[in-house]
């Protein structure tokens, strides 16, 4: 499939502009896992995912979970962009009142496919979800994104079991490989690296690219959608607020809010080049 | 209908369910023996999902195949659901409202008996009374839990049905009543001077005690709660005016089930005197009979409070 690689690089500076924007306005949120898996979310939601924002609920359309519920704002920027919702609604992020929940809530925002927020679950819902395909004999694609300090969880690896089990084939799971955690480097809080030799060990059709790279992620996409029996994941390494320069791999921007004169830099670093 | 206990009569009704519908799947978490589903997975493998000793993993999978239009089941040791799953039903399948069925196997002293306290579960039913959303139903026998499998399948939203270990007494013989989700029902009326309010497998015990206390002259009426939410308000507020005096009798340990609920109504709706019968501390391994004896949830003990609340 050819992507206009150019056009996508845009799209992802201008959801990156959104999150600051929302988080800025709201005073409240996570700016830097968002920002990371910006790459990713342009890719799926922008060129690889069969979804229709006129249709969101068509039951055959490729579902997508963030397990990292945390790094909705970039979620939510995607689906205003693309109509599910109006974009003036996303400073109303985590406020009484508003549909943009603090961490994906299926029933209150249109577009998201499964509630998330409590770290560990997303590959086991996967899980399920690509299951329920198989049974229905849809043609579907389960994709999730998971964090790395996110497979300290347990369940992940009752899921990387039940998944190969059950031959998920059309399950296909991102990790956000930034060496970060909530605490601090994921070397010094909990170790878990190495990754992609665990997901190896448990069967799992494995890759390894830069998250940032449309060449790269598409290719891992295009060679999971092939492998057939098994389901995928595709560790992506990436930069924690990935487009910010005071954001970029610097963990105290896990959560917190950019004052105006941080907003004004963010603002022309990632839409300057494009006005 | 003729079953040797309550799981064969859960396995019975889920067989019946996917054979109209596959949509139906029963989740085990290497719980399908203990479920008594063997015959169903293997005339039905396409609605069986096996995710292995992981009930966590088990209700995250159930809630993802409900989230496109299944409808699961998940059935294992009621404790490794309510206890070790607990997170994965509040948020993932209540907080969303997905149509996910949980059944809790083997559940209360009883249902573990001889194991012991990690495979006893008497915490269940006020786990999930502490979060919104989740209908909780308990039938009293092989015949209630065949019905009460199909009346939770008829609810559109998460509902959780605790059932036994196969030691249950069958209660209704000849006509069996049906199953109204969401009301009580009066089994006997020998009078008003107390009402006991009890639901599970050891309705036969109550039985005995309300028999035993007509012969001693205090008329009592016996009602079984099988739904605990979206629990029978007016009719237990009915019940309790004209009785003004009230035992809670339940397999369960004594804070946040039955007791509690009743408590509740009291208080807000209807004052009465109650007496909780339950468990009050971790009990152990041993035969039933012993068990209850011990930990003061026999006969015996609702024959005292009856007594005692009627002589003061």
């Amino acid at each position: 499939m050819k992507r206009n690689i150019h056009n996508l690089e845009k799209i992802s500076n201008e959801l990156r502009f959104d999150v600051v924007d929302m988080i800025y306005k709201s005073k409240d949120g996570h700016p830097g896992p968002s920002l990371g898996i910006g790459d990713l979310m342009t890719a799926l939601y922008f060129s690889e995912m069969n979804i229709d924002p006129k249709d969101p609920y068509k039951p055959d359309r490729d579902r997508f979970i963030l397990s990292k519920g945390h790094a909705c704002p970039v979620v939510y920027a995607a689906l205003a962009k693309l109509g599910y919702f109006s974009s003036e609604l996303l400073p109303t992020l985590r406020t009484c009142d508003s549909i943009l929940q603090g961490h994906p809530c299926m029933k209150n925002t249109v577009g998201i496919d499964m509630t998330t927020g409590s770290l560990g679950n997303g590959v086991a819902i996967g899980t399920g979800m690509e299951i329920a395909r198989q049974r229905m004999n849809g043609k579907w694609y389960t994709f999730v994104i998971t964090g790395d300090g996110e497979l300290n969880e347990g369940v992940i690896w009752e899921a990387a079991l039940a998944a190969v089990h059950n031959k998920c084939e059309n399950l296909m799971v991102f990790v956000d490989f930034n060496n970060h955690q909530s605490g601090g480097h994921t070397d010094e809080v909990s170790g878990i690296n190495p990754i992609a030799e665990k997901w190896l060990a448990f069967r799992w059709h494995v890759q390894e690219i830069n998250g940032h790279d449309y060449n790269q992620i598409f290719a891992a996409i295009d060679a999971a959608k092939e492998e057939k029996g098994r389901p995928s994941v595709i560790v992506c390494k990436t930069v924690k607020g990935k487009g910010v320069s005071y954001m970029e791999d610097n963990n105290a921007w896990h959560k917190g809010v950019p004052s105006t004169e941080q907003w004004e830099i963010a603002k022309k670093e990632l839409l300057g080049g494009f006005v | 209908m003729n079953y040797s206990g309550t799981r064969e009569a859960f396995a019975a009704a889920l067989m019946e369910l996917c054979e109209i519908d596959r949509k139906y799947q029963i989740v085990s978490a290497d719980s399908a023996k203990a479920a008594r589903v063997t015959d169903l997975i293997e005339k039905y493998p396409e609605c069986y999902v096996e995710v292995g000793i992981a009930e966590q993993c088990a209700v995250d999978v159930a809630a993802g195949l409900a989230s496109v239009g299944m409808v699961p089941f998940v059935a294992t040791y009621c404790g490794f659901i309510t206890m070790r799953a607990c997170e994965q039903i509040r948020t993932f399948v209540a907080y969303p409202g997905l149509n996910v069925k949980l059944v809790g196997l083997n559940a209360g002293m009883l249902g573990g008996e001889r194991e012991g306290v990690t495979h006893q579960f008497y915490e269940d039913i006020g786990i999930l009374r502490s979060m919104p959303d989740i209908t909780i139903v308990c039938p009293s026998d092989d015949t209630q839990t065949f019905l009460a499998t199909k009346a939770i399948a008829k609810v559109n939203g998460p509902c959780y049905m605790r059932i036994g270990s196969n030691r249950e007494p069958r209660i209704f013989n000849d006509e069996i009543p049906d199953f109204e989700l969401g009301k009580i029902r009066i089994l006997k009326e020998y009078g008003n001077d107390v009402v006991i309010f009890t639901y599970g497998f050891i309705m036969d015990r109550a039985i005995k005690a309300i028999e035993i206390l007509k012969d001693m002259g205090i008329g009592a009426s016996l009602v079984e709660v099988h739904t605990l939410r979206p629990l029978d308000v007016e009719g237990i507020s009915a019940v309790l005016k004209r009785c003004g005096k009230a035992i809670t009798y339940e397999d369960h340990y004594i804070n946040g089930a039955l007791g509690s609920a009743v408590s509740e109504i009291i208080a807000e709706n209807c004052p009465a005197k109650l007496v909780r019968i339950a468990l009050t501390e971790f009990p152990e391994s041993g035969t039933p009979d012993e068990l209850m004896k011990k930990y003061h949830i026999d006969t015996d003990d609702i024959i005292k409070a009856a007594t005692l609340l009627c002589n003061n």
